[in-house]
């Protein structure tokens, strides 16, 4: 028995140098968020085949947390204590990512977030949790630094939908403006799904702000800009942040949409290593242009197998190589450092983009720009 | 007074839906004393043939109400024939699990064949608006969908008032089993009225389609909206369910504008409360005893 169990203590010991990578993937492939988790499935399986490509094996444990942060922490537990994962890339929306972040820490698990925005989530000191994205108070100052460069904006209104990612994000906004000397008019939140946001916009319409700053998933925003539309609301800019006015569906409604400026983590107009390689070969793969969400969750994966690998399977030193390491691929330069508070965090160069003529330009900063930005808004036809 | 006056305008004209949603679940309810949580679903399964029609067919989604319509009642029919007259004489509990089976199954199949990706219908006129004056417009798209509402709703008044066919589905909801002595096939009667909430809530599905937007999930937001609305007004009564609709419509509305738009679910929960508190069986509801 005692022989056996050596035998079986070796064969362990022994697995992880041979044996594929096991990593977890929490994400939202159901479930309101399944349209923006999408991407990330995607962005994981190209990164599969390229790892493979490079030799490195691994092994991907797949969970759905359909949007919802209680299902996200079973996911977690599930790939901390029974699948015995390295590390784990994951989950999608900030509350899910927020939840899931404790459980890393508690089990001592790699956590590398892709794409989640609220700050809180790499700011508790947590020294498992890595995030790949800029934060969301990124998302505020890049907007409004565009907004205040283009023109004159002496005031604003906030719109945003109350889950996690929407009040954090105009918070920091909130607080940007003031150094700004920006003065805030309106600051209506929503809860998400609603069919109806007229009154509120006739609302913000009668305060008339220069800047309507919105925050918003992928269907609120076209139905936000509609019937913005609708009620003649008519600022000098829209400022979209994130998730809904970066996505092509939203590109696509060009009678709404157009000159819409919003920011994004990525682009494939950047000259960093592999992005536009990526780019082409993300959408001849699965027929549609990859978001932001897939270039993160791809960099992620690569980052997370190399490290895994390099680190022989074991989670200390896993957490360990991607403190210490430095990266630079699709997503530019990665490094997790600590500032402002932060811990584990990529600090990420911030695009603002435009949308012109129904796609998205870069507009700044210069040194990416691929159109020059349009401002003021022009007048509803 | 422009504000109060667009919240009022555009909460009448989103209730009328809401109404339309609420008297399909109302009169399946009333006649079979089921409980329907797949009611969204069955919305969500009218959108989505709506957008099939618009998109392959190219026709207008409140022109191909006319073609929606008599099939959801057929898939309603079916799904009552099937399935729920099974269970008519079951446990509340059954009743709940098969409905809320029923709508997994709508909504997870709706996403293997078009994926969990948004659709969004977009017509020349999704975004138009007709200008009142004094600062107020009403969304062209909306404006239409309350008059088809309006129609559709006074053509089921009529047709439950006046038709044998709609006494005798009256005649069921009141007491099935003497409804039952009096000749009156309940059995088809039950396939007729679950075809009926069936077809209102797809068309309501349809109407909506233009101005928001479709994945497979969007039932369970109708589903709880359309429960609110069928207690408010008083389960089993359509007139009820109308004024129900088109209050959550307005409260929704004038709720988000003056007290705030992330409370507004809040005030109409409230009030919700406070009806089955001071009138538990609701604004135009018979007590049963």
């Amino acid at each position: 028995m005692r022989k056996h169990l050596l035998a079986l203590g070796a064969a362990l010991a022994l697995t992880p140098c041979l044996m594929a990578q096991k990593i977890g993937v929490i994400n939202s492939m159901s479930g309101p968020e399944a349209p923006i988790g999408e991407n990330i499935t995607n962005g994981i399986k190209l990164a599969e085949e390229d790892l493979k490509k490079k030799g490195v094996n691994v092994q991907l444990v797949w969970e759905d947390d359909t949007g919802k942060p209680q299902i996200s922490m079973s996911a977690m537990e599930k790939l901390a204590t029974r699948e015995n994962v390295v590390g784990v890339v994951g989950p999608y929306t900030s509350a899910c990512s927020n939840a899931v972040a404790k459980l890393a820490e508690k089990y001592k698990v790699p956590l590398l977030i892709p794409a989640a925005a609220k700050e809180e989530i790499t700011r508790q000191g947590l020294a498992h949790v890595f995030r790949m994205n800029a934060p969301a108070d990124k998302y505020a100052s890049s907007l409004i630094d565009a907004a205040a460069s283009l023109g004159k904006p002496k005031t604003i209104a906030f719109i945003y939908e109350n889950t996690d990612f929407g009040t954090s994000t105009s918070k920091t906004a909130k607080d940007y403006v003031v150094t700004k000397g920006i003065q805030v008019v309106a600051d209506v939140s929503y809860p998400k799904g609603s069919a109806d946001y007229r009154s509120t916009l006739a609302q913000i319409k009668s305060k008339n702000p220069d800047l309507v700053f919105m925050v918003s998933y992928v269907a609120d925003a076209i139905l936000l800009m509609r019937q913005s539309r609708e009620v003649g609301l008519q600022p000098q800019a829209f400022l979209g942040a994130g998730a809904g006015f970066t996505t092509v569906e939203f590109a696509k409604e060009r009678a709404i949409s157009d000159n819409v400026i919003s920011c994004t983590q990525w682009t494939d107009d950047v000259n960093w290593p592999g992005a536009k390689d990526f780019g082409a070969r993300y959408k001849a793969k699965f027929g549609k242009e990859p978001t932001y969400h897939a270039a993160c969750a791809y960099a992620s994966m690569i980052i997370m197998a190399e490290t895994a690998k390099a680190s022989g399977g074991d989670r200390t030193k896993t957490r360990a190589a991607l403190k210490s390491g430095k990266w630079n691929g699709v997503m530019g330069e990665v490094k997790f450092a600590d500032y402002d508070g932060f811990t584990n965090q990529n600090n990420h160069q911030m695009l603002v983009q435009q949308i012109i003529a129904g796609k998205y330009e870069t507009v700044l900063p210069a040194q990416f720009a691929s159109k020059k930005a349009i401002y003021p808004f022009p007048k509803w036809k | 007074m422009a504000v109060f006056l667009q919240s009022l305008i555009s909460g009448i004209l989103i209730g009328g839906v809401y109404a339309l949603i609420g008297i399909g679940l109302t009169l399946i309810f009333g006649v079979m004393r089921v409980i329907n949580f797949a009611h969204g679903d069955i919305l969500m399964v009218g959108m989505y043939l709506t957008y099939m029609i618009f998109t392959l067919l190219g026709i207008d989604p409140f022109v191909s109400v006319l073609i929606t319509f008599p099939l959801m009642f057929l898939f309603g029919g079916f799904l009552q024939k099937v399935f729920i007259n099974r269970v008519l004489d079951a446990l509340a509990q059954n009743q709940i699990l098969l409905t809320i089976g029923l709508g997994l199954i709508m909504s997870n199949t709706v996403m293997l064949i078009f994926t969990s990706d948004y659709k969004i219908l977009s017509t020349s006129y999704s975004s138009a608006t007709i200008k009142v004056g004094g600062g107020v417009s009403v969304s062209t798209p909306l404006l239409i969908s309350f008059l088809i509402t309006a129609a559709i709703t006074a053509a089921l008044y009529w047709f439950l008032l006046k038709t044998d066919t709609g006494q005798a589905i009256r005649a069921t909801a009141q007491d099935r089993d003497a409804a039952q002595l009096m000749g009156i096939n309940v059995k088809r009667m039950s396939i007729i009225a679950f075809g009926l909430g069936s077809a209102l809530a797809g068309t309501a599905g349809a109407l909506i389609s233009p101005t928001y937007y479709i994945f497979p999930q969007v039932g369970s937001v109708f589903t709880l909206k359309a429960f609110v609305i069928t207690v408010l007004g008083g389960m089993g009564s359509v007139v009820g369910a109308t004024l129900g609709g088109v209050l959550i419509g307005i409260t929704e509305s004038m709720s988000a504008v003056y007290i705030s738009s992330g409370w507004k679910d809040v005030v109409v929960f409230v009030l919700f409360l406070l009806v089955l508190l001071f009138k538990p069986s609701g604004l135009m509801g018979k007590s049963r005893t």
